[in-house]
């Protein structure tokens, strides 16, 4: 495993990306959303993306609002798209197995708003380490 | 998430092929590149946090210091959301002229852009000439607004200076002489077998991804999204615009919509010139209170301006959202995926057009 | 003076290596350098070679309000350079921080607080012949003779 050289601290950095006007209201729906911590969902995106992509979560985050998951109510109240391809915050084949356990419930007759909460406990449970 | 890879090659932060400071880390298999993260910070200015609290006649030159290439297009940004707040009206004449400067300051945007290209995949003698053309640019655009760079041409309610009779002549037989030169560049470009074969293929961005990432301007249009804030701009619909779209996806295709978008801007000016309004440029009005999220069509693509603002016209709330930012985050999480060699990613790089000042403030 | 600093000094006014470092500005400067580049002004005409490598270059164009960014970048950038060396800031930015220089803001100006600069090009931005007079007027400043003022 190679190491980058010249490498500097970046987290203050990336923290005053995520503490402008339109980045920070879009954090705050994303923790509300997912029912965590704001500190902690910063520290999250701090450790786990890159600065650009973290520029760029408005034009994302509405884009996927746009776009992602239109005509299943399942995909969109878990987030299938919004938070793998568009905000990665779960790998794929991790929000497959949610989406896939949510769907069935769901089909099982337990309301959407309940599997849904139970998705997003999933969600948490996939973003801990 | 690391992961293990052969070589791990950063471009930047100081690089020939790069104007301005960002550093590209590549991770490479070979001379494969199978990933790439981007580190700014070297520009971050915190422009936002200074235009907070201030009043608008001080923004307004702040909202230029944003970016330096398109320095026009933020002023108009800016002081037509103002006029969406507040309810004022432009004259018929200072909306011509707004266009007409505005696409001159394109023309040098786009012409920058490709000098970059074309000196970045070494094809210095188009380069070169590509700057000439560009001077000839700045020298029109010195002429109406009387700076090169920073001009401060418009104000709510107008713009600051008329343009006289003869400047229209000079501005139109410039126009002549640069669309000459232009269609021979263009051409040298496009038929070049040696750039075709750096660029034909190079560097592809999917429409979907495209969408994915939010992509704007001439980057989204090279992917066949037919997206442009121009559209919706009262004075570009009466001048019946329509934008310029290829679906080829690639570097060429980018550079050539650039080429196309030149040409285009050269026929909105003559459009202009032709049908310019007589009466006053500067109509007046005051600057009220209100909020407004307000879209433009910059050199790169769409340039939004969330604005909140008191009722003696100070801002108090701004963010910006530039489109070098959707652009550099697409070029470096899908374009460069799969490069054949370390080569064509500066080249690829170089290809969006990246403004590291906009995309950081 | 010795035949070969003559030589020396005929040779250096002749042949000098730009390298240009932007630490936080708007842009503007920054394409202004570049248009020094274009054949109307033609910098090369001088002897002046513009490509960003420090390891090679005899003068530094410093352009911006040094961001947090370049705290631990710019001094090595600057050490890297042989001598005889010279720092040129070009906008009001490296001089005073221009418009950035406000409360709330993440520049630390002035540059000369971390690197010493032999020049300064006031201007938002200055013009291209402007910054392609203040490269001239540092070569024959501080590359003639420079032997014999180091003793």
């Amino acid at each position: 495993m190679s190491r980058w050289i010249y490498e500097q601290d970046l987290v203050s950095q990336k923290y005053r990306i995520l503490i402008a006007m339109r980045h920070d209201r879009i954090i705050r729906q994303i923790a509300a959303d997912l029912g965590i911590g704001l500190q902690d969902l910063r520290k999250y995106f701090i450790e786990h993306l890159d600065m650009i992509l973290l520029e760029n979560l408005p034009a994302r985050y509405e884009a996927a609002l746009a776009a992602a998951d239109h005509g299943d109510p399942v995909a969109r109240a878990v987030g299938r798209a919004l938070y793998t391809t568009y905000i990665p915050i779960v790998p794929p084949y991790v929000m497959d197995s949610i989406y896939r356990h949510v769907d069935a419930q769901v089909k099982s007759g337990t309301p959407l708003i309940e599997a849904a909460a139970k998705g997003r406990a999933m969600i948490r449970e996939a973003m801990e380490p | 998430m690391k992961r293990t890879v052969d070589v791990n090659i950063p471009l930047g932060p100081v690089h020939p092929c790069f104007k301005e400071p960002a550093r590209v880390k590549c991770e490479t298999k070979g001379e494969r590149v199978i990933a790439a993260e981007v580190e700014l910070g070297y520009m971050k200015k915190g422009i936002e946090r200074i235009m907070k609290g201030r009043p608008w006649q001080e923004v307004m030159f702040l909202a230029e210091r944003v970016c330096g290439i398109c320095s026009v297009i933020h002023n108009m940004v800016f002081i037509e959301a103002m006029e969406q707040i507040s309810g004022i009206a432009v004259p018929p004449r200072a909306a011509y002229l707004r266009v007409i400067v505005n696409e001159l300051d394109r023309m040098q945007s786009h012409l920058l852009a490709n000098f970059s290209y074309c000196y970045t995949i070494e094809h210095e003698t188009l380069a070169m000439y590509l700057l000439d053309c560009r001077e000839q640019v700045m020298d029109a655009l010195e002429r109406l607004t009387g700076a090169r760079v920073t001009c401060a041409y418009m104000i709510p309610g107008g713009v600051r200076c008329d343009i006289h009779a003869e400047d229209q002549v000079v501005l139109r037989e410039s126009l002549d002489r640069i669309e000459k030169e232009l269609h021979r560049y263009a051409s040298m470009f496009g038929n070049g077998p040696m750039i075709a074969l750096r660029s034909r293929g190079v560097g592809i961005l999917t429409p979907v991804a495209a969408r994915e990432a939010h992509v704007v301007g001439p980057t989204a249009r090279a992917s066949g999204i037919a997206e442009d804030r121009r559209i919706q701009h009262p004075t570009y619909k009466q001048l019946g615009f329509t934008p310029v779209v290829r679906y080829d996806c690639d570097n060429y295709a980018r550079i050539m919509v650039r080429f196309d978008e030149l040409f285009q801007s050269i026929r909105l000016i003559r459009a202009c010139l032709d049908g310019l309004p007589k009466g006053i440029i500067r109509g007046g009005g005051i600057c009220k209170a209100g909020e407004i999220r307000y879209s433009g069509e910059a050199p790169r693509g769409e340039l939004t301006y969330s604005i909140k603002t008191d009722e003696v016209g100070r801002v108090v709330e701004i963010q910006i959202q530039t489109p070098s930012i959707m652009n550099i985050e697409a070029c470096c999480h899908s374009m460069i995926i799969g490069a054949d060699s370390i080569a064509d990613v500066t080249a690829t790089f170089v290809s969006a057009d990246p403004c590291i000042a906009c995309t950081e403030r | 003076m010795s035949i070969l600093q003559a030589i020396k000094n005929k040779v250096r006014s002749r042949s000098i290596h730009v390298s240009y470092v932007d630490v936080g500005s708007c842009n503007g400067c920054d394409i202004e350098v570049l248009a020094c580049l274009a054949p109307r002004y033609d910098i090369e005409q001088y002897g002046i070679f513009v490509h960003n490598n420090p390891r090679e270059a005899d003068v530094l164009i410093v352009i911006g309000a040094y961001t947090h960014g370049w705290e631990e970048k710019l001094a090595p950038l600057w050490e890297k350079i042989p001598d005889p060396k010279a720092a040129i800031a070009i906008g009001n930015c490296p001089i005073s921080g221009c418009c950035f220089d406000r409360r709330g803001s993440y520049v630390d100006p002035p540059v000369s607080k971390h690197i010493p600069i032999a020049a300064e090009v006031p201007g938002c931005p200055p013009r291209p012949t402007e910054i392609l007079n203040a490269i001239l007027s540092v070569r024959d400043l501080v590359f003639a003779d420079w032997e014999v003022k180091r003793r």
